[in-house]
């Protein structure tokens, strides 16, 4: 199909695409069309509205209680990050989804290790998906300074892991390239205290030395809410 | 009463991490959700599942909403829809033989589209009531209950490239009637 005959072709590609029944190559030609062509886009807007109007005589049913429950725990675990925090780092959201899982999980296990009352502030434990990076964070309000300890992992390479501190709707702010002994403390600017309540900490991995541009360039390997002590 | 505005609104707070916001699009929304999961699926269960993965994307895709240009309940039920077919290809893998499934919901589109009054939502009834009884059943069945060309080819004893041609007159058919004021 070319872009001349998009206006004819995009009637019943657009209403086949929109019931899922077009074969994937043809699937994906038709959402590379909609990506360049507002036409394609309308059409398949047009049959998503008209298709949906199928559903009205369904009836309504309220779902039982234990669901919004289930929803809720995952989506408002302690400090989750929204997606959005990961699309920051130009993150596909499928990846901060599992991320976002895996601290709903995180916030457990860190729950049942804080109860030690430590003199830190706050604690969090920056680790990745599959396990294979992580570290311990502890913030002294009495130093400023952030103590890491490394459990598992190591920069590749080549290569170094940074540090950084999310928080709110701000741009990552990088705390410096961690030290690749096993315990570092990492003393932090009065500004970059007072950002620590709700934020998260983050790992990316770098080039040597750290980000050349202040923002993360490589991928997030690790990521952990701060928790309030 | 909850507006197509009230639903908007509340999608764009839950663009801002506001939770107050998705708690109420929760309470609007999720009796019309659970219903289309339940006639999808058949299966209390995973209509169960199905719409919590639902709302988790919604939650996490508030931001981008405002650019994929349905009206809000449009987008809100396609989301629904398109993870119950996954759900229901998936489960009847062998009957299927088109592997689409999994980029069904993987597109943004972003047409201007403003929310249909409902005097409108309901002319798809009309014009589907134009077409042949088999061609209406064939649409329907691959909106509500994700059948392929193949199952239809299946169904209707029909060789699959015939099937996919009176299915296609059908749809432009459909559309005409839709697009005809």
């Amino acid at each position: 199909m070319t872009d001349e005959t998009a206006t004819s072709e995009t009637a019943p590609l657009a209403a086949e695409y929109t019931l899922g029944l077009l074969p994937e190559d043809e699937a994906r030609a038709f959402e590379a069309l909609m990506s360049r062509d507002p036409d394609a886009r309308a059409e398949y807007a047009f049959w998503a509205e008209n298709y949906a109007a199928l559903t009205n005589d369904i009836p309504h049913e309220a779902p039982p209680a234990h669901v919004w429950t289930g929803i809720s725990d995952v989506a408002f675990g302690p400090a989750a990050p929204r997606a959005s925090w990961f699309s920051r780092f130009g993150l596909p959201s499928a990846l901060g989804g599992g991320l976002l899982a895996a601290l709903a999980v995180l916030w457990l296990v860190d729950l049942s290790g804080m109860m030690g009352g430590e003199t830190s502030t706050y604690t969090a434990q920056i680790a990745a998906e599959d396990s294979s990076l992580i570290i311990q964070a502890s913030f002294d309000d009495s130093t400023d300074t952030l103590s890491l300890t490394r459990d598992a992992g190591a920069a590749a390479d080549g290569r170094d892991l940074e540090l950084w501190l999310i928080s709110g709707g701000n741009a990552p702010v990088s705390l410096g390239v961690i030290p690749e002994t096993q315990t570092a403390d990492i003393q932090l600017d009065a500004d970059v205290v007072a950002a620590l309540q709700d934020g998260v900490l983050a790992i990316s991995d770098e080039p040597e030395g750290g980000s050349p541009t202040g923002a993360p360039t490589g991928a997030v390997l690790a990521v952990g809410p701060l928790i309030a002590l | 009463m909850t507006t197509p505005q009230d639903v908007e609104n509340m999608i764009g707070r839950m663009a801002l991490g506001d939770r107050q916001a998705f708690s109420d699009l929760y309470s609007a929304t999720s009796a019309k959700l659970f219903g289309v999961a339940l006639r999808v699926l058949s299966n209390r269960a995973e209509a169960e599942d199905a719409i919590q993965e639902a709302y988790l994307k919604i939650w996490r895709n508030a931001d981008r909403y405002q650019v994929n240009g349905l009206s809000p309940m449009t987008w809100l039920i396609t989301i629904t829809r398109n993870l119950c077919i996954d759900k229901l290809r998936a489960r009847k893998v062998q009957g299927g033989g088109m592997d689409e499934a999994a980029e069904i919901e993987s597109s943004a589109p972003g047409p201007e589209a403003l929310a249909m009054a409902s005097s409108d939502r309901a002319r798809i009834v009309d014009c589907m009531g134009q077409l042949d009884d088999q061609k209406s059943d064939a649409v329907r069945r691959a909106y509500l209950e994700g059948e392929t060309y193949k199952e239809l080819a299946e169904r209707y004893d029909q060789p699959l490239n015939t099937i996919r041609t009176w299915l296609r007159r059908s749809l432009i058919k459909l559309k005409d009637c839709l697009s005809h004021d």
